[in-house]
């Protein structure tokens, strides 16, 4: 059995660590993304450099920065490019190729181009926001409306946040009825956009009236999560007004861009609900004193209808009160006249009447004046004495009967003469009578 | 008033009231039945004015 030639494996590593030191004794700068990231406690950082092509790894390479590199290269990295060194960036690093015998090929990492990183990212983030623009996501949100008086609100945020205890008091201070539900969520590294879309999926399944991305503080790197192309994607579709509060002056974040609205801070974010309230406040109360002022400007009108309405019911009353009075009266007039007319006949008719017994009475006085004085004229004139005045003379025969006439009378009678003052006696000496003209007697 | 009381209703009837008072053809004893009712009507208008006028005043009491 032929003994055949052979080495043992260490020699084997230790030829290949010598070919490979020969064939790349320099540093090299190589564009890789780092696909893990281990800091060990040791101080020295272990990570995964890869290459992928159509979404699959082409290259991959183990790679270490050694403890005496490290710190200051995350620093550097860091505070140029405003995030972390991790997993899922595409960095440009200073390499040189090593073998460990033991440990085989790895590349240890002495310098980093942060400006690769930035340009990268810029790339990217342009090419995000292009995307969205030209399939639409830019603007979904900004057509949504966010309600008048929004009340019901959900918080995409950390709950250890410090901006979330500050978005919370300063929300409350006014004492206003908001309704606020926490959806936790990791806001920072790479897990970030999946997290924080989950949240935004379980929110929007809810009626709320806006949904409130807040990132609250924290490091002030790892802002990247927030140009995540899927994570605008889920901003942009959510059917509820979605409002960011990254925080960061310096850029806007494309979660900033598709969104409804995006604040700074947390105080900012509380904000824009005071004041939404706080201006339907404002309108509420203008409304109330503008009611208040039509409602007072109707009543004085109504009241006044009312003292009109009474007034027109009063003349009314009145004037048909007084025409009726003044018909009565005329009325009155009219019967008083009427009496009086009546009254007056009356009193002419009594008149009349009492000059006919007037009249009558005087005519009956008078007569019987006239009867008494012609009856008086007539006792009067039948009295012998009146007559015996008159210078006659009564003359009486024997038997003391007047005589009327001579016939009775023979001579040598005696006869009384009768005077009105006194009487006498003779003896007759003729008697002459007017029958016998030849008759003669003397009275003696 | 228990019914619910129509304000436009009692104006309108106020109007109508005086309406027939000025008319001369109107009864004098028909005139005092009239008075009698918009002395009712005006009451109800007032005491309505005023529920509404407390209404009103309590809108800036809350």
């Amino acid at each position: 059995m032929d003994q055949r030639q052979y080495i043992d494996l260490l020699q084997l590593q230790a030829l290949i660590k010598e070919s490979i030191a020969d064939a790349f004794p320099g540093r090299y700068w190589v564009k890789a993304e780092i696909a893990s990231w281990s800091p060990r406690a040791n101080g020295h950082c272990y990570l995964n450099l890869v290459q992928s092509r159509g979404g699959k790894s082409v290259a991959e390479s183990r790679a270490m920065i050694w403890k005496w590199h490290y710190p200051q290269l995350k620093t550097f990295f860091e505070e140029t490019t405003g995030q972390s060194l991790q997993a899922g960036i595409t960095v440009l690093v200073r390499v040189q190729v090593a073998f460990s015998e033991l440990y085989g090929m790895a590349l240890y990492i002495d310098d980093i181009d942060p400006a690769f990183t930035l340009g990268q990212q810029a790339l990217e983030r342009q090419r995000n926001i292009e995307r969205l623009q030209k399939e639409g996501y830019m603007d979904m949100q900004k057509e949504l409306a966010l309600p008048d008086l929004p009340r019901n609100l959900a918080i995409i945020t950390s709950r250890a946040a410090a901006g979330y205890q500050d978005f919370r008091n300063h929300l409350n201070e006014e004492g206003y009825a908001f309704t606020l539900d926490l959806y936790e969520a990791l806001m920072q590294g790479e897990q970030a956009p999946a997290s924080i879309m989950e949240a935004l999926e379980e929110a929007s399944r809810k009626n709320y009236d806006a949904i409130l991305i807040l990132r609250g503080g924290g490091s002030e790197l790892d802002l990247a999560c927030f140009d995540d192309f899927q994570l605008a994607v889920a901003i942009a579709t959510c059917p509820v007004p979605v409002i960011t509060a990254i925080g960061h002056d310096k850029d806007v974040h494309i979660a900033d861009m598709v969104a409804h609205r995006a604040v700074k801070t947390p105080t900012a974010l509380a904000d824009l609900f005071l004041d939404a309230v706080r201006a339907q406040e404002t309108k509420a109360i203008d409304l109330a004193s503008r009611i208040l002022n039509a409602c007072h400007r109707l009543t004085a009108r109504e009241e006044l209808r009312i003292v009109e309405a009474e007034s027109h019911v009063r003349r009314a009353v009145a004037g048909r009160i007084g025409a009726l009075e003044q018909a009565l009266q005329k009325s009155i007039g009219r019967i008083s006249r009427g009496l009086l007319g009546k009254y007056a006949d009356t009193a002419r008719l009594r008149d009349t009447a009492a000059h006919r017994v007037q009249f009558a009475a005087q005519a009956r006085v008078s007569a019987e004046v006239s009867r008494v004085a012609l009856k008086e004229a007539l006792i009067t004139a039948s009295d012998p004495r009146k007559i015996l005045s008159l210078g006659y003379v009564l003359v009486t025969g024997k038997d003391n009967k007047v005589l009327k006439t001579v016939d009775k009378v023979g001579v040598g009678d005696r006869i009384g003469v009768r005077f009105s003052d006194g009487s006498l006696t003779a003896k007759v000496d003729e008697v002459y009578s007017d029958h016998q003209d030849n008759d003669k007697t003397n009275i003696a | 008033m228990s019914e619910k009381f129509d304000y436009a209703k009692a104006i309108a009837e106020l109007e109508e009231i005086a309406a027939k008072v000025e008319n001369p053809e109107t009864k004098l004893d028909d005139i005092d039945a009239l008075v009698v009712r918009s002395r009712e009507l005006l009451k109800q208008c007032r005491e309505y004015l005023r529920t509404v006028k407390e209404k009103i005043d309590s809108l800036d009491k809350d």
